[in-house]
């Protein structure tokens, strides 16, 4: 069987999956593996926030990291919903454009430069301080 | 010329015609403990979120499908299997509708007023109106579950409800539902014959089930019932949730997309 690409599904769908792998890890509920994500192999991004999009569906961090010959590249990253990460400690506050983060990500199989958020590991050089809601 | 001042206009909108009767003095609004609260209904009211896995059946067991729609169901698992799922209205942000929202994965808050169960779902801003009979009355105020039946509605996302209580359970029954609405996010398929049988009960204070009968005579071969439980978050608060805002993910016919990745 084919692994589901999460991006190519439908926005209820993914955020279903998104919970899931947010909140168990790997689900035991889905027998589909669930990514597009390369689940097997996060990779740790560090770059400067862009753009914060504090939206849904979705919402997605843009990330300028340098590249390793020079120049920078742009990441796609791409979290739950608004709803989900308030209820995880998040505000819109929570990054801005020209913060230092560093980001564990589960890249896009096919290369493309974006992955799906697993863990903000650092803010501008501190672990994020997110409380969550119970 | 004289400009029509806005006291002007609110002065002809509010006065009344030569020769009309006075307009009827409206009733004093009933207390507001009246209006969100039922002292006559048990309470199942609250903040509740599903557990267990999104599917309709936790288990993925589906109901035995009938001619074109178990061919239906075999070309959508297909398309899901392959990374690109097909014939999902939620594709394009249309609502998910029902029995889909019994099994979403976000909240939603039960209020009950005086003949009437409202849900108001945290997923899409969706709101289901649920007219509830007398115990034992097997009616809303929408009329008998019969005639509700037989009535010539148009098909809608949510359908048509009607509820009673019959002990501690309210039980809602709900028809007239599009056929393009799938039953969870695996693609299974229902008919426009559908006809869902929700039974609400609190398990305990903090636990919410909901016993979901699917009865779809065209498409199944027998009704097909699960079991769901909701757990109460008493501290949270719904919020706001526009599928549209910013959805990066939109699918085609053949349920193809992009990554979401942004170009430049």
């Amino acid at each position: 069987m084919q692994p589901v690409r999460i991006c190519s599904l439908p926005p209820l769908l993914r955020a279903a999956l998104i919970v899931i792998s947010g909140l168990a890890g790997a689900a035991a509920s889905a027998h589909h593996s669930f990514a597009m994500y390369d689940r097997e192999h996060p990779v740790t991004i560090a770059g400067e926030v862009r753009e914060f999009q504090w939206t849904n569906p979705h919402v997605w961090i843009q990330v300028l990291v340098p590249k390793p010959g020079g120049g920078m590249e742009e990441w796609s990253v791409e979290c739950t919903s608004v709803n989900y990460l308030t209820r995880w400690g998040w505000t819109r506050h929570t990054l801005t454009p020209g913060d230092k983060v560093a980001l564990k990500v589960y890249p896009l199989k096919d290369g493309s430069k974006g992955g799906s958020l697993a863990e903000l590991t650092s803010i501008n050089g501190r672990a994020p301080n997110l409380v969550r809601q119970e | 010329m004289t400009r029509l001042t806005g006291a002007m206009l609110t002065l002809l909108l509010t006065a009344p015609l030569p020769g009309a009767a006075a307009p009827p003095v409206p009733a004093p609004a009933p207390a507001l403990t009246e209006l969100y609260a039922d002292a006559r209904q048990p309470d199942i009211s609250g903040l509740w979120l599903l557990t267990g896995a999104f599917y309709f059946a936790p288990d993925r067991s589906v109901p035995e499908l009938l001619g074109e729609y178990k061919a239906l169901y075999a070309r959508r698992m297909q398309a899901f299997d392959a990374g690109h799922p097909i014939d999902d209205v939620t594709a394009d942000c249309l609502p998910a509708g029902m029995p889909h929202m019994d099994v979403v994965p976000y909240p939603f808050e039960i209020m009950q007023t005086p003949g009437r169960v409202t849900i108001l779902y945290e997923y899409d801003s969706v709101v289901r109106r649920i007219p509830v009979g007398p115990t034992g009355s097997g009616t809303g105020d929408s009329g008998t579950a019969a005639s509700a039946a037989a009535a010539d509605v148009d098909p809608s996302y949510y359908g048509v409800s009607a509820g009673h209580w019959e002990g501690d359970t309210l039980i809602v029954e709900t028809r007239h539902i599009r056929a393009d609405t799938q039953v969870d996010f695996s693609g299974l398929p229902h008919s426009d014959a559908l006809t869902i049988t929700e039974r609400f009960r609190r398990k305990d204070a903090t636990t919410l089930e909901n016993r979901i009968t699917l009865d779809d005579p065209k498409a199944y071969a027998a009704p097909f019932t699960v079991t769901r439980l909701y757990r109460l978050h008493p501290r949270w608060k719904i919020a706001e949730y526009s599928c549209s805002e910013n959805n990066r993910n939109r699918t085609d016919a053949q349920g193809r997309t992009s990554s979401g990745v942004a170009e430049r």
